[in-house]
């Protein structure tokens, strides 16, 4: 019997619904001490000074961290991408967002462990804060980032860019010219677990981190770096998750706990509150897209202008990676053959933004696809038939030049229109993705075309299998 | 004083892989000396079924049953590595991984096989746990005898890594084109959603989504259902309920519990139908795609459409409260968009330049 | 204070006012009931007090001295699965499986309050419970069955090949 294709059980099914799953929270080492964090009760402050003698002193308390006690206290998600880093572990300084961590206490108990985050001293001095992106890069607007208001290192730009083809010409020669403002929202990324550590010391002086990452190496790196260690000094330990959709990426418990189990050598386990989960973990990121369709009265699709702001929040984190994903995707599953497109990371005084499920690309989805059937109303057009008719087919490009080779917007159209028994009419009806020619090649996509059988440099994974076994 | 229906559509891509690649996933596979299969992959399962998936392209690209591999992703000293269960790839690069891993312990069991059977390993296929010879299948060994003459005679251990790495697209800075192709595959959907609209309320009930997905190959169907039908639940909160901050870009009125923000529920819970295409990749294992996070993207811009088929306004804001919905029906003559020339502008107060103090001219003023 | 959990008597010795999730996950090391949010309001601490559907993250065990606690440990073992279990594993009910344990002991409420019920009765009834994972389709299909009778029961070793009516189609033009 193959096993492709198959609706097999689940290779964990039997150990979720007989309840022995282990999770973080459910591994029990003896002696684990609880931890909590000192947090930013501000948007925006200087840090004038911490003092954690008093949270020391308390009977049950095992250790206080803060950012003296971090051997490389900045936080780089991104260096290995180019992304350089922005953000310390924990405060130096100042604090940029109501939340952000200052310190850190591994204690006998919970309740142990809420008095000695009250204990802790910290003088600020509060600064304005910054919370639209529209007004964020104002000649008159407070910036609190070193980088500026916006995020810089796009290359030599500070924006992301996609130029293709002759976006005012397109504008001239459209009958009509559509344009809208898309806001999608923050959400949280609600898994059912919420984030959760445990760091153990090892006999051997090793580390094994339990933990709820999405990515085991990732974190693992970025804890090693945070702790000046080679990485064969960790082990983390994790792979079974309850939920994360890309919330449990961030590491945001792994190393505060290692350093708090270095400090107090026993083992430190930290779970976020579902208070902590809705307030004050990373969140989807809020974005500002306006669109600007140049369009025929028959449908065509000739040009797109489109200004995206991305809320990043206090520090970049992925974000010039999701507005870069973002770029890429901003024509949706059509050719659009000109087009303008500038995109921003904006820095605001809130927690600072991450990924979630669709990064990038989901709110660039909302814009265009709502742009879209506001379009198909302007025109009095179906919005299936316009969808069809602008459809990506073999041999168009995108805007980054990408040369797509088995695109199915059509195939997926009508599919979707014959289950919700939508009628179109009989030439969309037999569309197809084929190479565009006759009446679908019209004067204004003959550039974009990509000669036939053209082939983009692809790569053959099987290539990449080096080495013996 | 009374209820709507709508219906809004919306048609997507979302890519497989990392955006501009460069994120390798590396397994490893071992025999037991009685022809069990240990596979070592470091992908996490967050719920989507990594280990289920990984562990059926394994038992077909060795040609075992399923019940014969064991699955181990716990920990890093003997997982390899893998950059993350994120971005669409788990399927389709970590899945590679395994495959071109086991593809490599197939030649050392066919090879080991050819030696006991004294026949050329071409001549040799694997099914279902067996050796066989290709049309002569009376001869034939075992994957578990295979395994144990290759521990107590040959002294080998039969085991193969494999990699999956697309290596990095770079992207120009000036005009941000490409020459790799900056992913690993292309994943389509289409989808359609009914909706009941109170313009009393502002209250939107969403009846019904149906959605259309071409995943490349089904490698578990069930699972590939779960995805859509847990991404329509999380793309109905983005659409309908969701928000961090209820009054963006303001900070107040954050809700920090199930009640006061509105994670999807039962209460929410519509028709949700969903049909499967394959279009197989090219190079994903058995021509699979991704479709984990797309999901939850088509929802939103069809119930904001079905919103406007239904009472005749626009919400462009996400979520589409009922409070937005009341406000823009409130206002609906006065958000007629402006016409100027063949333009057609909607949402002007919202705008950069309607709210920056200079017209946006840090966003709006870039040269080139 | 004393406590019946999956039919073992326990002698409790948190304090009072410690919440039943507490005792059970720390003091008895029972672990199936999660911690999803401690305010009542996931549902994934979800257990029977003396047969009924209870939050243990909000019940202090004051309230319920000498009750009888059950949880998912006692419904059943990996080969010999209740009708719930056999119910959920069959329909693919779990994905993560985080809310799982919360959902099925407030379906084992439901089969044993020995009716039968309409699949909009069971999402009524489960409408306390929070699952971010499944779009609770597979779930509603699991606890309407169980519910219903329409359970094969103890099946471990089901074989889950294609289905007749499959539904996936291979686009045209494409290659096989």
């Amino acid at each position: 019997m193959k096993a492709v294709g198959a609706r097999l059980p689940r290779y964990d099914g039997l150990a979720h619904i007989t309840g022995r799953t282990q999770y973080v929270d459910d591994v029990r080492i003896h002696g684990t001490l609880w931890t909590k964090a000192l947090r930013s009760p501000h948007h925006h402050a200087a840090v004038r000074s911490i003092d954690t003698s008093r949270a020391e002193a308390l009977p049950g308390v095992h250790a206080v961290v803060t950012a003296q006690d971090v051997p490389r206290n900045v936080y780089g998600h991104l260096e290995a991408l180019g992304v350089p880093a922005d953000e310390p572990l924990l405060a130096e300084g100042d604090v940029r967002w109501k939340g952000q961590v200052i310190a850190a206490v591994a204690a006998e108990s919970e309740e142990i462990a809420l008095a000695a985050v009250d204990a802790i001293d910290v003088e600020f001095e509060e600064r304005e804060a910054v919370f639209d992106i529209r007004r964020a890069a104002d000649p008159d607007a407070p910036t609190f980032h070193q980088w500026g208001p916006v995020y810089p290192h796009f290359g030599p730009h500070n924006h992301r860019r996609v130029r293709k083809g002759d976006v005012d010409r397109a504008f001239d020669e459209a009958d009509v010219i559509v344009e809208g403002v898309y806001r999608p929202q923050a959400i949280e990324h609600v898994p059912m677990e919420t984030q959760v550590a445990l760091a153990v010391p090892e006999a051997s002086g090793r580390l094994t981190i339990y933990s709820c990452t999405q990515a085991m190496y990732f974190s693992m790196g970025v804890v090693a770096a945070h702790l000046q260690w080679p990485l064969s000094k960790l082990k983390f330990v994790g792979g079974t998750v309850g939920g994360g959709f890309g919330g449990k990426v961030d590491t945001a418990t792994e190393t505060i706990c290692a350093l708090l189990a270095i400090k107090s050598r026993r083992p430190v386990k930290w779970r976020f509150t579902r208070e902590e989960e809705f307030l004050v973990s990373s969140t989807r990121a809020p974005w500002h897209i306006e669109l600007r369709d140049a369009v025929t009265t028959d449908g065509w699709i000739l040009g797109r202008r489109t200004l995206t702001l991305h809320d990043a929040g206090a520090y970049a984190r992925f974000s010039p990676y999701g507005v870069t994903k973002h770029a890429f995707h901003h024509t949706g599953a059509y050719t659009i053959p000109n087009v303008r497109f500038d995109g921003f990371v904006v820095f605001t005084n809130r927690v600072p933004t991450t990924a979630m499920r669709g990064f990038g690309v989901t709110s660039v989805s909302l814009a265009v696809e709502l742009h879209l059937s506001r379009v198909a109303d302007v025109l009095g057009m179906d919005p299936l038939e316009l969808r069809l008719k602008n459809a990506n087919r073999v041999g168009d490009t995108t805007g980054n030049r990408v040369v797509l080779h088995d695109p199915s917007t059509v195939a997926v159209t009508l599919a979707a229109a014959e289950a919700a028994g939508h009628e179109v009419g009989e030439e969309y009806r037999s569309m197809t993705s084929d190479r565009r020619t006759g009446d679908l090649l019209p004067e204004h996509l003959v550039e974009q075309q990509a000669p036939e059988g053209a082939h983009m440099a692809t790569f053959d994974p099987t290539l990449t299998n080096g080495g013996g076994h | 004083m009374a209820k709507h229906r709508g219906r809004g559509f919306s048609t997507i891509e979302y890519p497989t892989g990392m955006n501009q690649n460069g994120d390798p996933t590396q397994a490893w596979i071992k025999l037991k000396p009685d022809g069990s299969v240990d596979v070592f992959a470091g992908t996490v399962d967050i719920g989507q079924g990594s280990k289920t998936v990984h562990t059926q392209i394994v038992a077909d690209a060795l040609g075992v049953p399923y019940a014969s591999v064991t699955m181990d992703n716990s920990n890093t000293d003997s997982s390899s590595i893998c950059t993350g269960t994120f971005a669409s790839r788990g399927t389709f690069i970590g899945g590679n991984a395994v495959r071109l891993a086991a593809e490599k312990v197939r030649e050392r069991i066919l090879d080991i096989a050819a030696k006991e059977l004294e026949i050329s390993p071409d001549d040799l296929e694997i099914a279902d746990g067996e050796v066989l010879a290709k049309g002569a299948p009376e001869r034939r060994i075992s994957v578990g005898d295979v395994a144990a003459a290759a521990t107590w005679s040959y002294g080998e251990l039969i085991s193969g890594h494999g990699t999956a790495l697309k290596p990095l697209a770079e992207v120009d800075d000036d005009d941000g084109s490409v020459t790799i192709e900056p992913h690993s595959a292309i994943s389509y959907a289409a989808c359609v959603i009914d909706v009941e609209v109170d313009d009393e309320t502002g209250e939107t009930t969403v009846l019904r989504m149906l959605q259309v997905y071409d995943v490349g190959r089904a490698i578990n169907p069930t699972l590939v259902e779960g995805q859509i039908e847990g991404g329509a639940m999380m793309g109905l909160g983005l659409g309908l309920l969701e928000n961090s901050y209820p009054y963006y870009p303001s900070v107040e009125h954050r809700g920090e519990q199930f009640g006061s923000y509105l994670a999807p529920s039962l209460e929410d819970f519509p028709v949700i139908e969903n049909v499967i295409l394959e279009n197989p990749s090219v190079d994903g294992p058995f021509g699979a795609k991704a479709i984990g996070e797309m999901a939850n993207n088509a929802q939103p811009p069809a119930i904001a459409a079905a919103i406007h088929d239904a009472v005749g306004v626009w919400v462009t804001e996400m979520p589409a409260t009922p409070e937005r919905v009341l406000r823009a029906l409130e206002e609906k003559e006065r958000r007629e968009p402006r016409r100027e020339g063949k333009r057609v502008i909607f949402d002007e107060e919202i705008s950069v330049a309607a709210v920056s103090t200079n017209g946006g001219e840090a966003y709006w003023g870039v040269h080139g | 204070m004393r406590l019946t959990v999956n039919g073992v008597e326990h002698d409790v010795l948190s304090p009072p006012l410690a919440t039943l999730l507490h005792v059970l996950r720390e003091e008895l090391a029972i672990t199936s009931p999660k911690a999803g949010c401690l305010q009542g309001g996931c549902g994934a601490c979800t257990v029977l007090v003396d047969g009924e559907p209870r939050r243990a993250c909000l019940t202090p065990i004051a309230a319920i001295d000498g009750a009888s606690v059950s949880t998912v440990e006692g419904l059943g073992a990996p080969d010999d699965l209740s009708v719930v279990q056999a119910a959920f594993h069959a329909h693919y009910a779990a994905q993560c499986g985080f809310c799982t344990s919360g959902f099925m002991m407030a379906a084992q409420a439901l089969v044993d309050s020995d009716g039968q019920a309409s699949r909009e009765e069971v999402i009524a009834a489960l409408s306390g419970h929070i699952c971010r994972c499944t779009g609770y389709v597979k779930i509603i299909d699991a606890v309407t069955a169980a519910v219903n009778g329409d359970v094969r029961t103890a099946e471990t070793d089901i074989d889950m090949g294609p289905r007749d009516e499959e539904t996936i189609t291979l686009v045209p033009g494409s290659p096989a």
